[in-house]
């Protein structure tokens, strides 16, 4: 089981920053009009960003993927632990993607898309840019063996 | 070829009734300030020339829009101002469905629309065609994919042996009056009465209009309960007549053939429905129930196919449905026949889930308890009730704060209830999965249709060691969420279940290529001649690289109506086999070996298993330009 690039917690934090901010932001307008102190709204964004980075660490500690004989599959998700099967024939296309977050880091992401109606586009974060192409150029092949394994 | 005279003048009427009237509106009513006499005429001459223009528009419409039925694609030319090519290669279409109002049965009209896999829309829509016109596109479409030749539309005169490869329609199911009545009977729609809830709970001015008189002087238990009863059995009342009106609309002169590798329907009372269904290309069957239709022995049938938009109105479900309402055992007979996944062996979750759901019922009436008694304690206080909510506390303050104890047993049932409901079953070639008392689903999956198992375990369900797995297909209701799914079973069991279907997905779609093999090198084997009848002239080489490039230009949408964009490059491996797979498959199809070396055959056999294979969701189109 491969486990994602620790540094993938910056990513997912750096993203729940910028919805703390926002948060806060509103908080403090809402806080403005009401006459309420502004400390509070500041509490309540700090509380997200604790909670987010809490949230990161434990995210990071159960998020696994694994290329299988016939399929990829991830198990990830914190509260609601959830597992995906994605066998190598379903495999549409694949796509490998960087955010700005995630080339500030210096990493990247895979996409698998299928034509599922749900779950349909997995995603694999956290990987090395190199990692990513890889593992890209990797799934690729394997759904092409799958289409054709038999023709041989 | 052209739409048909009637759809300007009726085109042009619909669109100035959506336009012209709010504009004459405020056409007449903003030249109040003139004097009366010039302000008419002024508001007369506004309107005028906005209905010329709309007749304008739609005769420029009309001379400017061109379909075409090739042999291998429906191509259509469109648009006024920016003018949008699009060519539907007829091996993606999924459904080709008709529809029709009063009026344009009246004029003999319809609009026919094409839907593919691709996205939830529909592909391509003519509005309108003659029916006649309508009939003939659905059926060449059907009679093309099973690889006929065109027919020369052109001369007016079909060719004899056309009719003759048609197969006969065979009748699988048509309602009866009998069952008509008794569907409006089943019918009670659970979303009206919520929406009424919705709406009423939403302005408590209305509330309390219908609860009047109630106040905190006082008034008996037995008035104030009477009063809410009442309300209560005019809501119910009033959903069983719309659930019942609105099935009888949808499903009136319900029928269901077989012509085929196909099904066609026909329904509807006002607005009339035909469609066609191919068999292939069918991903899920639902059987589905409510405690009116199980008392009662009946059930209907849905049928999932890859994106389907909707089939042209009346809802997603509407227009899955197979069979609206029929006895279980001809519904399940029925579902056999389209797939044969024969009498599940249904295996429950383990008695825990059921404990689980009491639990959570039990938490939810201890909520509610605690809140009743909350307010008792709150008006104890004696408070002055604001004005505006007085009477709904004065109501819930009429009620005993320990009265939803008695419910304890109630939910019980309701616990055990609905731990009966579920189960799931691992058939030989079918996943079966059955869910919900109130609209019980049975969902019937076949393997070679799994596309993602999903194994979710929420917080609570790890408490006692359950998952959920769900098999996501690229079925179309899917998406409002009801997938098929074997809920809160064991967590052991969870994992082989997972791993199971996968690994039956990878044996029936080594199966089905097996089977595809098989047949081809007998159509191989048989036919060096038939191919050659057809005759159609093709220019092999050229086919791919134009293929590609329109099926990914049809899925781009609407909004793309630049020209034809070739991006048919193809660099990559993925799409270097894709193409070969398309291009095996056309050969496939048309019976019509494109170099007949046997050398190739084998490994182009494989490639077209997956456009072959992959049909049912469409192989990979989308967004095919992400792909490197």
């Amino acid at each position: 089981m491969n486990r994602l690039d620790p540094r993938v917690r910056l990513v997912w934090v750096a993203r729940s920053l910028l919805g703390a901010g926002v948060l806060g932001v509103g908080a403090a307008v809402v806080a403005r009009v009401f006459d309420a102190p502004l400390w509070a709204a500041a509490g309540i964004a700090t509380a997200v960003v604790l909670l987010a980075v809490v949230h990161a660490v434990l995210r990071y500690r159960v998020w696994r993927y694994e290329l299988r004989e016939d399929a990829l599959y991830l198990e990830r998700g914190v509260l609601t632990q959830v597992r995906t099967v994605v066998p190598f024939v379903r495999i549409q296309h694949v796509d490998s993607s960087r955010s700005p977050v995630e080339r500030l880091v210096g990493l990247g992401s895979t996409v698998v898309y299928t034509a599922g109606s749900r779950g349909a586009d997995v995603t694999i974060p956290g990987l090395t840019p190199r990692g990513a192409d890889q593992l890209r150029e990797r799934l690729k092949q394997l759904a092409i063996a799958a289409d054709s394994e038999d023709a041989v | 070829m052209k739409l048909s005279t009637l759809s300007v003048p009726y085109r042009a009427v619909r669109r100035a009734v959506r336009l012209v009237v709010p504009i004459a509106f405020a056409a007449f009513s903003g030249m109040t300030v003139l004097p009366a006499g010039v302000g008419a005429i002024v508001a007369g001459v506004i309107v005028g020339s906005v209905f010329l223009l709309i007749g304008g528009w739609e005769l420029a419409y009309y001379r400017r829009f061109d379909y075409e039925l090739t042999g291998e694609t429906l191509d259509i030319r469109s648009g006024v101002v920016a003018r949008r090519n699009r060519e539907i290669p007829l091996r993606r279409v999924q459904n080709v469905d008709i529809s029709r109002n009063v009026l344009e049965r009246l004029l003999g009209i319809a609009a026919v629309s094409f839907e593919t896999a691709g996205g939830g829309e529909t592909e391509a829509t003519l509005r309108y065609v003659d029916f006649e016109e309508a009939k003939r596109l659905q059926r060449e479409v059907a009679r093309l994919k099973r690889g006929g030749s065109p027919t020369d539309v052109e001369e007016g005169a079909e060719p004899s042996g056309d009719r003759a490869d048609e197969p006969e329609p065979e009748e699988l199911f048509a309602v009866t009056s009998r069952e008509l009545a008794l569907l409006g009977l089943l019918s009670f729609d659970l979303r009206v009465p919520g929406l009424l809830v919705l709406v009423l709970t939403g302005s408590v001015p209305v509330l309390s209009s219908f609860v009047p008189d109630i106040g905190l002087d006082g008034q008996s238990l037995g008035a104030v309960l009477a009063s809410w009863g009442a309300l209560v059995v005019g809501v119910l009342l009033f959903s069983w007549a719309a659930g019942a009106t609105v099935a009888v609309l949808n499903f009136y002169g319900f029928r269901l053939d077989r012509v085929g590798d196909e099904l066609q329907y026909e329904r509807g009372l006002l607005r009339r429905y035909d469609g066609s269904i191919p068999l292939e290309k069918i991903q899920t069957l639902t059987v589905e129930d409510t405690p009116l239709k199980r008392a009662a022995g009946y059930a209907t049938l849905r049928i999932e196919t890859a994106g389907y938009a909707a089939g042209g109105g009346g809802g997603r479900e509407e227009a899955a449905t197979a069979v609206p309402l029929a006895t279980r055992d001809r519904v399940f007979a029925l579902a056999n026949a389209i797939e044969p996944f024969g009498e599940p062996a249904f295996e429950r979750p383990p008695g825990r889930a059921r404990q689980r759901y009491a639990f959570r019922y039990l938490l939810a009436l201890g909520g509610v308890t605690a809140v009743l008694y909350g307010l008792d304690r709150w008006l104890a206080g004696a408070p002055s009730v604001p004005a505006p909510i007085a009477g709904p506390v004065a109501t819930l303050a009429a009620v005993p704060w320990y009265a939803p104890v008695a419910l304890v047993p109630v939910l019980a049932a309701a616990a055990h209830l609905k731990w009966t409901h579920r189960g799931w079953w691992l058939g030989p070639d079918h996943a079966v999965t059955r869910n919900g008392v109130w609209r019980r689903q049975l969902k019937v999956v076949p393997y070679y249709r799994v596309q993602t198992v999903i194994d979710t375990r929420t917080v609570f369900q790890r408490r006692r060691r359950l998952a959920t797995v769900t098999i996501d297909t690229a079925g179309s209701l899917s998406v409002l969420g009801s997938d098929a799914a074997a809920v809160d079973v064991d967590a052991g069991t969870a994992d082989r279940v997972r791993s199971e279907l996968s690994d039956r997905l990878r044996r029936s779609v080594l199966e089905y290529r097996e089977r595809r093999r098989a047949e081809r090198l007998r159509a191989l084997a048989v036919d060096e001649g038939p191919a050659q009848e057809h005759g159609e002239p093709r220019a092999p080489d050229a086919e791919p690289a134009d293929d590609r490039s329109t099926e990914s230009d049809g899925r781009r949408g609407a909004e793309d109506d630049g020209e034809r964009s070739v991006d048919a490059d193809g660099e990559g491996a993925l799409d270097a086999v894709d193409e070969d797979a398309d291009d095996a498959e056309d050969d496939g199809n048309d019976g019509d070996d494109r170099d007949g070396e046997a050398a190739t055959d084998v490994a182009e056999d494989g490639a077209a298993d997956r456009g072959a294979g992959d049909d049912g969701v469409g192989s990979g189109e989308r967004s095919r330009s992400h792909t490197e």
